[in-house]
């Protein structure tokens, strides 16, 4: 049976002397020009961990009992929590908007003899996917439904 | 470590790119309902009162949903993170950073599998 190949399988034993000129940044790295979205790009990797951290709060509290909950609430309601889960939703809308943009460029020209659908199909699944999920959510949790 | 991470990169990675993809669908909502309406006033608080978010939650759906919507960010976060770091402070830091990123997403992702238990 096959096992995964090593990392390293393919590196020379002895590493050959580099004949490119060392890596230099962009001037305009990283905040100038195009780098500039693909920064805050990156960047919205601290909203995500600190919202993921944050909901495991909510969930953790909602398992302890009515008044971990009401007090969980309470603390949602602070004007600093209020303003991270804006700028955190906007950070998310920013980065949707970014993926499902990205996303069908990004897709193999063929898997076998299976073809992608095209680029404008696959961004409007993408879309409808999201509107739907959000709005499903949205309408569950704000109590419109069930 | 270093052989470690290469070796979980393709799990790391799929846990990215769902954190991305499933993430965002799912924290949209999130954020915009218990993280700024309810707070708000702009969706009763009644909505998600103990009794009602509890029957919602300990569903087998609520579970994997909740489930979903604290790790799969934390692993997003976690790894563009990680890129940020290299992109702006080369290789040097990763053998501390990465760990210390991949490490808190997984410790997260245990606790939300504990937590959604509890439920």
């Amino acid at each position: 049976m096959a096992r995964p190949a090593h990392p390293h399988a393919m590196a020379p034993s002895v590493p050959g002397r580099t004949r490119t000129a060392p890596p230099q940044l962009p001037p305009q790295f990283p905040l100038s020009g195009r780098y500039l979205p693909y920064t805050l790009f990156g960047a919205t990797g601290i909203l995500y961990l600190l919202a993921g951290l944050v909901a495991l709060r909510v969930v953790w509290a909602l398992g302890s009992g009515p008044a971990a909950w009401q007090s969980t609430q309470q603390q949602l309601a602070h004007p600093l929590y209020v303003l991270f889960h804006a700028l955190t939703l906007a950070a998310v809308i920013f980065v949707g908007v970014r993926f499902f943009r990205l996303f069908p460029k990004a897709q193999p020209a063929k898997i076998g003899p299976a073809k992608p659908p095209p680029a404008p199909v696959l961004t409007a699944m993408l879309y409808g996917a999201w509107i739907a999920v959000s709005g499903g959510l949205a309408l569950v949790l704000a109590g419109g439904i069930f | 470590m270093k052989e470690l991470l290469l070796r979980l990169e393709p799990v790391i990675w799929l846990l990215f790119g769902q954190g991305i993809m499933i993430g965002t669908m799912l924290l949209t909502a999130w954020l915009a309902v218990v993280g700024v309406g309810i707070p708000l006033g702009i969706v009763s608080a009644d909505a998600l009162t103990y009794e009602r978010a509890f029957s919602l939650g300990s569903t087998l759906i609520g579970r994997l949903v909740l489930f979903a919507l604290v790790a799969l960010p934390l692993w997003k976060g976690a790894h563009h993170m990680r890129h940020a770091s290299l992109d702006l402070g080369g290789l040097e830091r990763d053998p501390i950073v990465a760990p210390l990123l991949y490490g808190v997403a997984a410790l997260g992702s245990l606790l939300a599998l504990v937590a959604v238990i509890r439920l």
